[in-house]
């Protein structure tokens, strides 16, 4: 694996908390002294919340789909329901 | 129903079908007895099955659909959290019960996520399938057709960066987040 690779890897395994404590504050040195690498640490979390964003939206899709699925039945218990709302 | 580990598309569509039949009927009449709309019955009930999914796979706890009480719970809590004002100042007693941060803080600017969508969409569903789905990395490989668990762990990577560049490149286009 290339080296800028490696380096996203080392990140993650930093961020998910998934080393040993000493390397740790190792890493978390290394960011004081290297700014280059806090950037780089600051932008993998805006990665992270970017991935969370998309895969919620897409998980919005499939469950408005299911419900545009279940209210599109004919005499369904969707649509019983939505005569609740009339008034 | 048993999910996991195998969170996929088709699983996903069974289960909040169930979950629908289920719960979502509880939810509409509670909504209506309280005298809110049919859409915001939907939407908070949508809302507590994002949050009912997100829980069960990041606690590795077993997807059920049986788990009505629960997921209801949300979507009563939510109800109250966002339209209580509206129904007029319903007593609240504070439940404790995280919500999605994207209500708060939307990271990706709409045209950043249409862009990701478009040209980065193969690249966005394996990071998904790893991080959001938290499927085994087993089972990524057979899905996206890789042809072993090491490709599928370095391409992870590579779209991961892929994404960190696309984000440091459109935030240094302010115009972006003006919409």
């Amino acid at each position: 694996m290339r080296t800028s690779l490696n380096e996203i890897k080392t990140i993650e395994e930093h961020l998910f908390n998934r080393v040993h404590p000493a390397d740790n504050l190792l890493f978390q040195a290394n960011m004081i002294l290297n700014t280059d690498l806090l950037e780089k640490v600051d932008l993998q979390k805006a990665a992270y919340q970017t991935v969370q964003q998309y895969s919620r939206k897409q998980l919005k899709a499939e469950i408005e789909a299911v419900h545009q699925k279940l209210a599109n039945k004919p005499n369904s218990f969707m649509q019983r329901l939505i005569s609740l709302f009339k008034k | 129903m048993q999910l996991n580990p195998v969170n996929t598309k088709q699983s996903r569509e069974e289960l909040f079908t169930t979950l629908y039949q289920k719960v979502f009927p509880t939810v509409a009449r509670y909504v209506a007895k309280m005298g809110g709309s049919f859409d915001q019955a939907k939407d908070i009930f949508q809302d507590a099955l994002l949050i009912y999914y997100e829980k069960a796979i990041s606690n590795n706890i077993t997807l059920q659909s049986s788990e009505k009480a629960y997921i209801a719970g949300i979507a009563k809590h939510l109800w109250l959290k966002t339209y209580r004002d509206e129904a007029g100042n319903i007593p609240f007693d504070a439940v404790s019960i995280d919500q999605p941060e994207e209500e708060q803080h939307q990271y990706a600017s709409n045209k950043l996520m249409h862009y990701l969508e478009t040209a980065g969409q193969k690249c966005m569903e394996i990071l998904k399938a790893f991080y959001y789905d938290k499927l085994p990395v087993k089972q990524i490989t057979e899905a996206f057709g890789y042809s072993g668990p090491h490709s599928a762990t370095v391409q992870k990577y590579k779209c991961l960066e892929k994404v960190r560049d696309t984000v440091k490149k459109k935030a240094l286009h302010y115009e972006d987040f003006l919409e």
